[in-house]
């Protein structure tokens, strides 16, 4: 009788419950896209550049199934609410405590695993359709890489399972501590957050050495490496969510103590609005800043190695362009570009050997990397040592001395002549002796543009067109040519794998803060059309009310943006071993983040206003 | 002074749509109200006075017939025009009190006044003259869910009356109180009306209550069945009220 009365009603809370399984599905498939990345350790092996990267994946799991935890137990305690009333009824009219309890068990669990067959369902399919389009994206195959993993599955169930489990016996027993009463009026009963001032200060102070200790680890990664990052871990986690659950219910008392302010306007209710569940939006505040850090986190840090393509394939090479023997279409393409500097020399070309010519090398020596002692590392300079004698050659014998200094280095790196002329051998000769020998003259150009990725296009066309006359001289199959653009190919190819895992994991882990903050705000938009319509009926005017939403969700969205920003900022510094300058265009994914969090929140305070708002005012 | 503050004509409220089944909530229902006038409204659960509050108070729309509130027919008025309207002119003791449970009684006091822009300085003396009235300043900074009934009742009254506003409407403000309780709140009542020539319409069951009023009317299924005025003491209307029930219980009636 009871379950019949219990089916019927949760058909009436059909909308509340759709929220619910919103929020859960969500929250698991998201877990899952971690796990078909964090589990498949053949891709993670074969595609990053981290050499630790199973470990950052264990870590990366231990801590989202933290962040899941706290989710799971919030949500699920929305169940709790819904029902909560309604079972004290039942209770009056003579319900067994017991009967109740079950009742409670059983329907957490069942809500669960149906959100957990969803959750699956829907985990697969956003793995797959991300995973494909990014790999469209970055040009990266992505070989190895399963959207539909076993063992990724199998790890999700499990872990959902237990978690439902849990969550089930803590609601059917917090209904069971609950006395008749309490369960009648839950609804409209006040968190009692306790806030102290001293009890504020020791939190605040806790948890600031707690994410300074983080901070430091994360800073320090390079001698601390893999204790680092656990040290990271436990620090900042708990610090996070300490910081909220200190600073957050002091700060709101001390807005409403202030007279001035508190009963200004519709001020009153919007401070009333966020203190009333004020234990629910601590958790849901620490967990939005969390997965904020996480995600914008895996997302600059995907975006910096991209970058740093760019800026390490710059670091041996100060040339961007290498032309021998230019056609007029590679010069049109060439002229196309926003050339900064461009410089011609002569050679000749036997069956045995390349020989340059010494006085245009000497006249307009090109630029090569050096690294200087002190500096912040390689700059362009041009080669210091003088060519006295008539004769060189790039690697010394047949009688003759080898290039001094950085010559060598303009002759191999900048001017690639290694790879374009195969095994013949290479020589600088002065005006004389480079007449007398008897080959082909031709002209190599070398030049510099203003922004190499900006014409990666172009660049890549006179690569092609390069490699054919090297594979005329060489006679063979050419893999690489030697040159800026080459060099940026073959990093691009190490790097995309770790692209592709921060941005996948960006979006995830964004994904699921924004589903948070969704539910957060529909969980308890049932009892807050109650208050509008009442603000309504002692004639509040609507653009007040408006007023009031914007600056609830203001402070709402404000907070663990602040927080989580800051996370990853400081966090970068982790990439600062292996990523030359990782703050380099930090401001792309940044921006790009404040542009769609904020069209999030118009979004969010739009669909919070459709349901809230009395219709008519 | 005599001027109209409230002039009702022919209203009409009937409740669900065309397709659906209709319930005609109102009857043609005509009255008027002098500015300083205390009215009473009675009759019996389901005539309809609740309806006749919300339509007055411009929370529900009638379904025909006008209403004007000092002059102005406020079915041509507009949205913010009547939430203002509502705000300054109006205040509404409901039936289920309608505080709101994130606010301490303090503040849901306060806050018809915050809405006002009156100043941080004088919120707080009109708010404790006014509770100290209806005897519930010893629970200022406690929340809704924590006060008896009687207590959410006078605290819903105190919000009412706090920025003291030209009409009051109240829907059984005395209802869930004893009878001393009752009988202050209707003296706080009467001396706003009298002081500061507040016009007021409460709808009651409880004749002791109604006996404050100067004049009574009577609805019976959506229609005026009957009005009575007070000439003498208010033991003597008292009286008369009394009898005017009596004969709604007689079954001769219909
Ligand atoms: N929203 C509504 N939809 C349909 N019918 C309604 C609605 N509100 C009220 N009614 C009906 O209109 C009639 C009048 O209701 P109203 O609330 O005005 O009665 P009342 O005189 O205030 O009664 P009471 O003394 O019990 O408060 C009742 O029969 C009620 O069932
Ligand atoms: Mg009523």
């Amino acid at each position: 009788m009871l379950l019949k009365l219990s089916l019927s009603s949760m058909r009436k809370l059909a909308k509340d419950y759709m929220v619910l399984l919103f929020g859960l599905t969500i929250s698991i498939a998201i877990f899952y896209m971690f796990e078909t990345l964090a589990q498949n350790k053949a891709f993670l092996e074969a595609n990053s550049l981290i050499s630790s990267i199973i470990f950052v994946f264990h870590v990366g799991t231990f801590i989202l199934g933290i962040i899941t935890v706290f989710y799971i137990f919030y949500a699920t305690s929305f169940l709790l609410s819904l029902r909560q009333k309604e079972l004290g009824m039942y209770m009056t009219l003579g319900a067994k405590k017991h009967k109740i309890t079950q009742l409670m068990f059983m329907e957490t669990f069942f809500v669960g695993l149906t959100a957990l067959i969803i959750g699956i369902v829907v985990g697969v399919g956003l793995s797959y359709g991300i995973a494909e389009l990014l790999m469209w994206q970055l040009d990266f195959q992505g070989g190895g890489f399963q959207p539909l993993y076993p063992s990724s599955l199998v790890t999700t169930i499990l872990f959902y399972i237990a978690l439902f489990f849990l969550t089930s016996i803590v609601n059917a027993w917090r209904i069971g501590r609950k006395s008749v009463l309490d369960l009648l009026h839950s609804g409209q009963q006040q968190d009692q957050v306790k806030t102290s001032g001293l009890r504020t200060f020791l939190g605040v102070v806790l948890s600031v050495i707690l994410i300074a200790v983080g901070y430091y680890a994360m800073v320090n990664i390079a001698e601390l490496m893999e204790f680092g990052i656990i040290l990271a871990t436990v620090t900042i986690i708990p610090g996070t969510y300490l910081i909220f659950i200190s600073l957050l219910p002091y700060l709101v008392k001390k807005l409403k103590q202030n007279r001035n302010l508190n009963e200004k306007g519709i001020n009153s209710f919007t401070l009333g609005q966020l203190r009333f569940r004020m234990l629910n939006l601590m958790m849901v505040l620490g967990t939005v800043a969390m997965l904020i850090a996480l995600g914008l986190g895996a997302m600059t840090a995907g975006t910096s190695f991209y970058h740093n393509i760019g800026i390490q394939s710059s670091m041996f090479h100060a040339n961007d362009v290498i032309l021998y023997e230019p056609n007029n279409s590679e010069k049109e393409m060439l002229a196309s570009m926003e050339v900064t500097k461009q410089q011609e020399y002569r050679y000749k070309v036997t069956s045995e050997g390349v020989y340059f010519l010494k006085t245009d090398l000497e006249s307009d020596p090109p630029e090569v990397m050096t690294f200087e002692e002190g500096s912040e590392g390689f700059s362009p300079t041009t080669p210091n040592a003088t060519l006295s004698e008539e004769e060189y050659t790039l690697y010394g014998g047949e009688g003759m001395p080898e290039l001094p200094g950085n010559w060598w280095t303009a002759i191999s790196t900048e001017l690639g002549a290694g790879t374009m002329f195969g095994n013949r051998s290479l020589f600088v000769y002065g005006a004389s002796n480079y007449q007398e020998v008897n080959g082909e003259e031709h002209q190599v150009i070398l030049a510099q543009v203003d922004d190499f990725t900006a014409h990666l296009t172009q660049l890549e066309l006179l690569n092609a067109s390069q490699k054919t006359l090297a594979e005329k001289y060489t006679g063979n199959q050419v893999e690489q040519l030697g040159g800026k653009y080459s060099n940026y190919v073959a990093l691009k190819g190490f790097a995309s794998g770790t692209i592709f895992m921060g941005i996948f994991l960006g979006i995830a882990f964004l994904m699921m803060m924004a589903s948070v903050l969704m539910f957060k705000l529909l969980s308890s938009a049932g009892a807050d059309v109650d208050r509008y319509s009442m603000l309504r009926k002692i004639g509040v005017r609507k653009t007040l009310l408006v007023k009031s939403i914007y600056r609830e969700l203001f402070l709402l969205f404000l907070f663990p943006a602040i927080v989580g920003i800051v996370h990853v900022v400081i966090g970068m510094q982790m990439f600062s071993f292996i990523i030359i300058e990782p703050y380099t265009k930090i401001w792309i994914p940044l921006t790009l983040f404040f542009v769609i969090y904020g069209i999030y929140y118009f979004i969010t305070v739009q669909m919070y206003k459709r349901i809230v708002l009395p219709k008519q005012v | 002074m005599n001027q109209s503050v409230l002039d009702v004509h022919q209203l009409n409220k009937i409740y669900g749509k065309k397709s659906e089944k209709q319930f005609h909530a109102l009857n043609g229902v005509s009255f008027a109200m002098t500015e300083g006038e205390f009215v009473g409204v009675m009759g019996p659960s389901g005539a309809g006075k609740t309806t006749l509050l919300n339509v007055i108070s411009t929370l529900d729309t009638a379904t025909n017939g006008s209403v004007k509130i000092a002059g102005t027919d406020i079915t041509t008025m507009k949205q913010g025009q009547l939430a203002d309207f509502r705000s300054s002119q109006l205040g509404f003791i409901f039936q289920d009190f309608n505080l709101l449970e994130n606010l301490t009684v303090y503040e849901n006091i306060a806050l018809p006044l915050s809405l006002q822009g009156v100043s941080v300085r004088k919120i707080k003396p009109a708010v404790e003259s006014v509770v100290a009235k209806l005897g519930i300043e010893s629970i200022l900074n406690k929340y809704p869910v924590t006060i008896s009934g009687g207590q959410k009742q006078r605290v819903a009254a105190a919000r009412a009356l706090v920025h003291e506003p030209a009409l009051i409407l109240a829907d059984e403000p005395t209802g869930a109180l004893d009878s001393k309780n009752a009988r202050s709140l209707m003296e706080t009542m009467v001396h706003l009306n009298e002081n500061h020539t507040t016009s007021i319409m409460l709808v009651t069951h409880d004749p002791l209550s109604a006996s404050y009023c100067e004049r009574i009317l009577f609805i019976q299924d959506g229609k005026l069945y009957k009005e009575i005025h007070r000439n003498g003491t208010r033991g003597e209307f008292h009286q008369d009220i009394l009898d005017v029930l009596a004969q709604f219980a007689s079954p001769d009636l219909g």
